[in-house]
């Protein structure tokens, strides 16, 4: 990737972090960058909101 | 890429997801997630079921529109800021990632997750537990019945296993659509034109019964129905609304609408644009999905009937508001119609409180500009009578009484009485000072008014609301106005000059003038009206005021004073239709109307009727005086003549003496009692008099005080007629004495005659021939029938002299009697000064 689209990438990244977090959703930068990455593919956002929810609800999984 | 390659990214991304989700719950010292073990395992397979579930999306993939229900969903929440933040962040987002393909997707996902998070921190009950978002839409619900079968996909089906619920959901929607023909969008759209004043396709215009309904041949249900008549009513009450604009407007070049009648049009129109705003939207959003957002979400039409109810609440208040006031104002105009207006501004809701005060505010501009310009310039600007105030045409002296007049009808309610009047006054103040004064200074004083309120004067300056400002501009302006009239009054028209003036000369206190007047007067009033030249008194006038002190006077104030004769019947006296006028120019004629100076008239008679009397009398006391060489004269009688003589002459000193007591002091009264008072009190008055009306009331009590007072006024008819009477019998009196004393001194001459030679005595007899036949005859006897004919001659006197007394006596007494029991005036001076030895009162009792 050239540096002009990284940091575009980056941009774009802050913005929808900034978004999610007035929304409140609770999502780190990380996991943020693999659901845009998933929407872009075309996954449905609603499952990939179950997938979060259910996710989250689940008990931590014992080590 | 191509789709191979992304396909083969896909698990690694969702591998990704869920070792960042689960790891986030980790505690924070525990060791790292390890990819191997079962619960991870288990965790990646039930992602990768849920996101193989082929779920379409479930609303339009439009990022603008879920951008903007998120935005008004933290709107409603009070989080106006974050909102508004967001908005911004949308923007740059939406213009900058162009490497973010499914920008709608992404904000879904935002949107779904944050909604799921507060749902799940409020508490634990779940959204499945509620009846499902009802829709009619079937896709919706075979898709529903379609993932049955899936376990634990969908949380709603598996918390439902047999699936009741749906099956239930799915037969009402059955059983209401065998109810509807229509759907509800097609109502809420025919609802919106309704709501226009457009028929629908469904919602037709009933003129019969003057509302909106719904086709008989609609098959609704009932609620439907009743919800819609309801809706509609905002329809009826548009028409209504726009009817009257419409019909105003129609009319106006033709008929005078009148300004405050536009005014109250452009208003309404005002209401209306918002109202079409709103209408606008409303249309705009009922095709408009809503972006619902929860496991149950379902897309349906953003409006529904209920939803439009809830958005017409508030226009629907206002709207039956306005058709109320037109309905009141149809056949009002003016300031009548801002009173009904302003009638209904005083309610409690807020709401209504604020729209009436806007609309008011509109309404009353033209009304509050009016004032201002009457105020402080005096221009009834007012071509649809509209104002409270009326003008009509009169002539200059009847301008300050007759000339401007409230108009009840046309006064709102919201200016009380007393600031009409003080407006009223201050205009006409003004108008008067420009017609009748031909003053300019008044501008000048109107200028320091607009700058001394300051902003508040400039046009459409105040409004409805601000009754206080209002009060003290007109405060402002009708102080200096009417101070600046009164000093143009006092100063330049000298109207205290002029009053002291009719004092003097109508009212007889120049003493000195009035003596000489009814001296040279005097003898031209004693032949029968008809042969009096008016030339010939007006210049004997001119002589009086040039002997006495009245030539020092002002020029101009002689110059008004006339001789005027009153029209007189015949058989009339000269001193019947004989009277003084004074000409009072505009602008003082606004004082000394004609009214005014035909009572001035009526004082002056009985003055100068009262002083006709004194002058009798003292006349008759030039006469009567005795002298010794009078009572030398009578030495030479015969003693029973002499008796006689003397007998009738105390007889008639006497009855002069009482009759002076009487009228002296009724003189006094009228002179120190009536008129002094009377002025001292107008002066006192004059001097803290505010305005012109002021003033015009305090001459109209000094006039008043006077003429009740003087026994003039309508309660005292009977006292003034014995006053009358008084008086006749009175110069009757003098003649009589006139006639005894010519009989004495002839006497006189008789006796002193008969003395002389006898050359001289045919001389003497002859020019007493040309007396009167009765004393011409007496020369013509000796000394015997003298004395024989004296004695009859004074014993006719005698005898007329007591009928005269006695008649006096019973007419004072008459007098006298009703002076106690007056109750609208006080006369216990003048009582206790013809009284004052109660000698009258024990001749009564």
């Amino acid at each position: 990737m050239d540096p002009e689209a990284a940091r575009s990438a980056r941009e774009s990244l802050d913005l929808a972090f900034h978004m999610s977090n007035i929304l409140n959703t609770g999502l780190d930068r990380h996991s943020l960058s693999i659901l845009i990455a998933l929407c872009d593919l075309g996954v449905n956002p609603e499952a990939l909101a179950a997938v979060v929810k259910e996710l989250r609800k689940e008990k931590p999984p014992s080590q | 890429m191509d789709d191979e390659e992304e396909q083969k990214k896909l698990p690694d991304l969702v591998k990704a997801l869920v070792h960042n989700l689960l790891s986030q719950k980790l505690p924070p010292n525990s060791p790292p997630l390890n990819p191997n073990s079962p619960e991870f395992q288990n965790s990646l397979r039930y992602a990768h079921r849920i996101l193989s579930s082929h779920l379409t999306p479930s609303i339009t993939p439009d990022a603008a529109s879920i951008a903007e229900s998120i935005k008004r969903r933290l709107a409603t929440q009070g989080k106006s800021s974050e909102a508004l933040s967001f908005a911004d962040l949308y923007t740059k987002f939406a213009s900058k990632a162009t490497d973010v393909d499914n920008k709608w997707a992404l904000l879904h996902l935002f949107n779904i997750i944050s909604q799921d998070r507060k749902t799940a921190a409020k508490s634990q009950l779940d959204a499945s537990n509620l009846l499902p978002n009802l829709t009619l839409s079937d896709n919706n619900v075979t898709r529903r019945i379609d993932n049955r079968g899936w376990n634990d996909g969908v949380l709603l089906l598996a918390k439902d296993p047999e699936n009741r619920r749906d099956i239930a959901f799915r037969e009402f929607v059955k059983l209401v659509k065998e109810e509807n023909d229509v759907t509800e969008e097609a109502m809420v759209t025919d609802v919106l034109y309704a709501c226009q004043g457009v028929d629908g396709k469904y919602v037709k215009f009933d003129s019969e019964d003057d509302c909106y309904v719904l086709l008989d041949s609609v098959r609704v249900s009932r609620s439907t129905r009743s919800m819609v008549h309801k809706l509609c009513e905002l329809g009826v009450l548009f028409k209504k609304v726009i009817g009257y604009i419409k019909q105003s407007m129609d009319r106006f070049p033709a008929e005078d609408v009148g300004t405050v009648g536009q005014a109250f049009c452009s208003a309404l129109q005002d209401e209306l644009c918002e109202y079409y705003k709103l209408l606008a939207v409303l249309e705009a959003q009922s095709s408009n999905p809503v972006p619902l957002l929860c496991e149950s979400a379902s897309s349906r039409n953003y409006l529904s009937l209920r939803r439009l109810a809830v958005w017409v609440a508030e226009p629907i208040v206002k709207m039956r508001l306005m058709a109320d006031l037109v309905e009141k104002c149809r056949v009002l105009r003016g300031g009548a119609m801002a009173g009904a207006i302003h009638l209904h501004a005083r309610h409690g809701d807020p709401l209504v409180h604020e729209f009436m005060k806007r609309l008011l505010q509109r309404v009353c501009s033209p009304l509050f500009e009016m004032v201002r310009r009457w105020v402080l310039e005096g221009e009834l600007e007012d071509i649809f009578a509209e104002f409270f105030i009326v003008g009509q045409p009169v002539k200059a002296e009847s301008l300050w009484r007759e000339g401007y007049r409230l108009h009840d009808a046309m006064l709102p309610s919201f200016i009380s009485a007393s600031l009409a009047q003080r407006i009223l006054r201050t205009g006409k103040s003004i108008n008067f000072l420009r017609v009748c004064c031909e003053d300019r200074g008044w501008a000048r004083a109107a200028t320091e008014v607009a700058t001394d309120t300051g902003a508040t004067a400039r046009r459409g300056g105040f409004g409805y609301g601000e009754t206080d400002t209002l009060e003290s501009l007109v405060d402002e302006a009708s102080k200096r106005i009417d101070k600046h009239l009164l000093d143009v009054i006092y100063d330049r028209y000298k109207f205290k000059e002029h009053c002291l003036a009719i004092k003097r000369y109508l009212l007889l206190g120049q003493g000195d003038f009035v003596q000489y007047l009814m001296d040279i007067v005097g003898p031209e009033l004693s032949v029968p009206a008809n042969t009096i030249s008016s030339f010939k008194l007006a210049g004997l006038l001119e002589t009086a005021i040039r002997a006495s002190n009245a030539q020092y006077d002002d020029p101009d104030i002689l110059d008004r004073l006339r001789v005027k004769m009153m029209p007189h019947e015949s058989g009339d006296r000269g001193w019947d239709v004989f009277s003084l006028e004074y000409d009072a120019r505009v602008p003082l004629d606004t004082v000394f109307t004609e009214s005014v100076m035909a009572r001035y008239l009526r004082i002056f008679n009985f003055l100068w009727k009262l002083k006709r009397v004194e002058h009798a009398l003292i006349g008759a006391w030039k006469t009567m005086k005795p002298n010794c060489i009078t009572s030398n004269s009578f030495i030479r009688l015969q003693s029973t003549v002499k008796m006689q003589l003397v007998s009738a002459l105390r007889r008639c000193q006497v009855l002069w003496v009482e009759i002076n007591h009487f009228i002296s002091n009724l003189q006094y009264y009228i002179m120190f009692e009536v008129l002094e008072i009377s002025w001292s009190n107008f002066l006192s008055e004059m001097e803290v008099a505010k305005d012109l009306d002021d003033l015009l009331a305090a001459h109209e009590k000094y006039m008043n005080s006077i003429v009740e007072k003087s026994l003039l006024g309508e309660l005292s008819q009977s006292l003034y007629k014995s006053l009358i009477v008084i008086f006749d019998l009175i110069l009757r009196f003098r003649s009589h004495a006139d006639l005894l004393y010519e009989g004495i001194h002839e006497l006189q001459a008789r006796i002193t005659e008969s003395s002389l030679s006898s050359r001289d005595q045919k001389k003497t007899r002859k020019q007493l021939n040309d007396k009167s036949a009765e004393q011409g005859s007496w020369i013509a006897d000796g000394r015997k029938a003298l004395t024989q004919r004296a004695g009859e001659f004074l014993r006719k006197m005698e005898q007329d002299l007591d009928a005269i007394s006695k008649e006096y006596s019973s007419l004072q007494e008459e007098f006298i009697s009703q002076l106690p029991v007056q109750q609208h005036v006080d006369l216990k001076f003048l009582f206790f000064r013809l009284d004052f030895n109660e000698f009258y009162r024990r001749v009564v009792s």
